[in-house]
């Protein structure tokens, strides 16, 4: 690099009163700052728009009731390793990959666990837990992940901008992520690229009235070891079941008030 | 105006008018060229008539659907009048069941043509449900796939090649 | 005080090539995020267990060192320390340019890339991610009000209530970006108060460490000598930061093993996680900060320039090893939802996740470093950043009414 041309200033200090900016630096100045001014104009007016819009969208009448609080009870003494009829069935409702690698989604998978110092095994279902406190809510930027007003927690696949920080922040691993484009999706699961998904506890089969998928599969394969239902109603099964049976939730230390209880662990 | 600027300016004309005639006929947009103005091919509906009027629709269906969204996914509010899901049992094209499939099926034909891009359908499914769908897990016809995850799995269940 | 600043010339053929480099650099960073993009993330080594990969270590790595480069212009605007005034807009400059860089990779790096507008107009304020959006754009805002009232007589009269502004403002930003691990209570690295503030303390090593890379790569493609005096008190400074970086790094682990359900994470952070522990203890503790503390606090090596470009690029580099550690070795762990009990599933559950990052990652990370790059020459040549003179800065001035001169 060539040296710089020997100073105007004799005093050589940096504090010298007789500095002055050269006349093409100001005219440069001045574009900059009338550019920067309109540029951040123009970037902050259609968000202005936009805010409107976003906050003018109130959501309607909810077909989804507050006064339900939809939850699963896991009998997982009624489990045996090798089976897994409701993963199978979780997968074929939704259009998920039969045999998921590490990038493929899985809704449900079967843990088995071997208690290190005693020896005694188990198996179980381990799926999104429909907290009541959900930490990916908390931590969705968007608000793309939110609990519905049954306690479904879902992911709104319009929002999600795939950041994955719900994946960060959940302590049972239950969330994936859509690592390619897909295709043929189920008409009542959109699943797609980019975004983030989770077991939605058939959520388009419990707006029908009718049952998760994996219960169905479990009750079909003969083991009737996943029971769901309304937890606010007493009269369900499900509320019946807890109040007589001793049931945990998984890292219960937690608080998060979970919606899926296990009972034989 | 200098001959050069002239000549730029033809040039760019030419260039224009050209790719223009290029795009119509290789790209995979369908046009029916009536009179001056090219317009889509759009294959159409099953059953009598859309829930609004064609006009209607044409200018609102993107406000439409992105309200209903909302009420559908975080209300729980189902089959209402703007379902994107009864939107396709109508309009998925009679030969391919889709609304996306070939350039002349619905939703695709305005949208290439007005080169908006469909975000739709990266994730929603572009064929209607098959009626005759039953609770059976052998059974089912659609599941969703990815290319290159369906690909890695067809070689891990190759078997080994000998040393 | 007026400050006499000189643009960079800019026309040897060392900056074009400099620049070239780093522009062709940049342009494959792009080209991956567009790979990225239209293929999906299934081209990277990211999958369901290793959700944040390669791109984040850069990407926080640089927002971090954004937040603790503007700490020069900061101890001489709010602290008093007016001898770095002088170089407190290139101090500006560095923030900007390194939070663009970060910002560029964490944004091209997300699932959705084109729903940005979304996440502009949609924010859940119970995230923290939520609140970095705003304090990351409002930052950059408030750097170049600050850079203003610095660099355009009429309004250094402000520049002490902008500088204020934009430490308070640098602190909550920071603070923001630990917490963003600091407040997940499912994984058992996280979950820590400490991370907050264990983050503005990197952010001051990891930011000087890059300031004094570039003051001292100006320095001697401009033919300015540096003033020995300020040379030393950076690298004194630096040796403040690296120690107290290594102390929090100390306490975080310490208190760790004093809690038996933590005993699993740290025997596979000190002792049997692979790389993470290679990395933790060679990357971030031997390379990152004893022997830069060595190179810094030793009389003679301080005052060799070599030694101190040494010094920096290792805190650099132990930097990088930090956060790697901290943001993967976190996933690869796997979350204890049984503790005591043997795990096994077919998503991982009860094993270490193996993570191979590929090259999108890596073009995708060092395409933002190259951004920075880019934005600081060309900023350099034009606009005046660069003090007249670096052989000699002011004093320090104590603000004492007996004492008060014209500032």
């Amino acid at each position: 690099m060539k040296p710089e041309s020997p100073t105007p200033c004799a005093c050589g200090k940096n504090a010298c009163d007789e500095t002055r900016p050269q006349p093409e630096q100001n005219s440069r100045r001045n574009f900059l700052g009338i550019a920067a001014a309109g540029m951040a104009g123009i970037m902050l007016a259609p968000g202005v728009r936009l805010i409107e819009i976003a906050q003018a969208a109130t959501p309607a009448a909810a077909g989804a009731s507050p006064k339900v609080r939809w939850g699963m009870l896991i009998d997982s003494s009624k489990c045996t390793p090798g089976c897994n009829a409701c993963v199978v069935g979780c997968q074929t409702e939704n259009g998920l990959p039969t045999q998921p690698g590490p990038t493929d989604t899985q809704y449900i998978r079967k843990i088995d666990i071997k208690e290190v110092r005693t020896g005694k095994t188990a198996s179980l279902p381990m799926m999104c837990q429909h907290c009541a406190e959900p930490p990916c809510v908390d931590v969705c930027p968007t608000g793309a992940s939110f609990k519905r007003a049954d306690g479904i927690v879902l992911v709104d696949k319009h929002t999600c901008i795939g950041c994955r920080y719900c994946m960060m922040a959940c302590p049972y691993k239950a969330r994936s992520f859509v690592h390619e484009p897909l295709t043929h999706q189920k008409p009542d699961v959109p699943r797609g690229v980019g975004t983030v998904e989770s077991c939605t506890m058939c959520v388009h089969r419990v707006d029908r009235g009718e049952q998760p998928a994996c219960m169905v599969a479990c009750a079909a394969a003969g083991y009737n070891a996943i029971v769901f239902g309304d937890l606010n109603d007493p009269a369900s099964e499900i509320s019946k079941r807890v109040a007589q049976f001793s049931t945990k939730q998984i890292r219960e230390d937690l608080k998060l008030n979970t919606g899926v209880r296990y009972q034989g662990l | 105006m200098s001959l050069a600027r002239l000549f730029c300016h033809a040039a760019l004309l030419l260039v224009l008018a050209l790719s223009a005639t290029a795009q119509a006929s290789e790209s995979g947009v369908a046009q029916a060229t009536t009179g001056r103005v090219a317009k889509p091919i759009i294959e159409p509906a099953r059953g009598d008539k859309c829930v609004e009027p064609a006009q209607d629709m044409r200018r609102n269906h993107m406000e439409y659907l992105k309200h209903q969204r909302d009420d559908t996914m975080r209300g729980g509010i189902r089959g209402a009048k703007y379902s994107l899901k009864t939107c396709i049992e109508c309009h998925a094209s009679q030969t391919t069941n889709s609304v996306t499939a070939a350039p002349t099926n619905f939703c695709i034909s305005c949208h290439s043509f007005a080169a908006v891009k469909v975000d739709c359908f990266e994730c929603h499914a572009t064929q209607p449900a098959s009626k005759s769908v039953s609770f059976m897990p052998l059974g089912h016809p659609t599941q969703a796939h990815g290319v290159l995850s369906n690909l890695r799995r067809q070689f891990q269940n190759l078997a080994p090649l000998k040393p | 005080m007026r400050l006499a600043l000189r643009q960079l010339e800019g026309r040897s053929a060392g900056y074009y090539l400099l620049l070239a480099a780093l522009i062709a650099l940049t342009a494959l960073g792009l080209g991956a995020a567009w790979a990225m993009e239209h293929h999906g993330h299934i081209i990277t080594g990211m999958n369901n267990q290793i959700v944040w990969g390669l791109p984040h270590v850069f990407a926080v790595f640089l927002v971090v060192a954004a937040s603790g480069a503007l700490n020069i212009a900061s101890m001489s605007s709010v602290f008093g320390k007016t001898s770095y005034k002088p170089l407190a807009p290139l101090s500006g400059l560095l923030a900007i340019a390194l939070l663009l860089g970060g910002l560029a990779v964490l944004m091209l790096d997300l699932g959705r890339a084109d729903r940005l507008i979304v996440a502009m107009t949609h924010y859940n304020f119970k995230s923290i991610f939520a609140w970095n959006v705003i304090l990351y754009s409002g930052f950059m805002g408030l750097v170049v009000a600050y850079l203003w009232t610095m660099m355009e007589a009429r309004m250094n009269k402000f520049s002490g209530q902008a500088g204020l502004a934009a430490f308070i403002w640098r602190l909550l930003l920071t603070t923001g970006t630990g917490s963003i691990f600091g407040f997940l209570v499912g994984r058992q690295a996280f979950g820590s108060a400490l991370l907050g503030p264990m983050f503005i303390v990197f952010s001051l090593s990891y930011g000087l460490a890059v300031f004094m890379l570039i003051l001292f790569a100006i320095s001697k493609g401009s033919q300015r000598a540096l003033d020995p005096a300020m040379q030393d008190r950076l690298a004194r400074l630096l040796a403040i930061f690296v120690s107290s970086a290594a102390y929090f790094v100390l306490v975080y682990h310490l208190t760790n093993l004093y809690f038996a359900k933590q005993h699993g994470l740290e025997r596979f952070v000190l002792i049997d996680g692979g790389i993470y522990t290679n990395l933790f203890w060679l990357g971030q503790i031997g390379l990152g900060s004893v022997l830069p503390l060595v190179l810094l606090l030793n009389p003679s090596s301080r005052q060799s320039r070599t030694a101190l470009v040494i010094a920096a690029l290792l805190v650099i580099a132990g930097g990088m090893a930090q956060m790697y550690v901290t943001i993967i070795g976190s996933q690869a762990y796997p979350i204890e939802i049984f503790p005591d009990y043997q795990v096994s599933s077919s998503f991982g559950d009860g094993v270490v996740a193996p993570y191979t990052p590929r090259l999108p990652e890596l073009l995708l990370g060092l395409g933002g470093f190259a951004m920075v790059g880019v934005i600081v020459l060309l900023a350099l040549k034009w606009l005046a950043f660069i003090p007249q003179r670096l052989d000699s800065f002011p004093s320090d001035q104590l603000k004492h009414p007996a004492t008060q001169s014209n500032t």
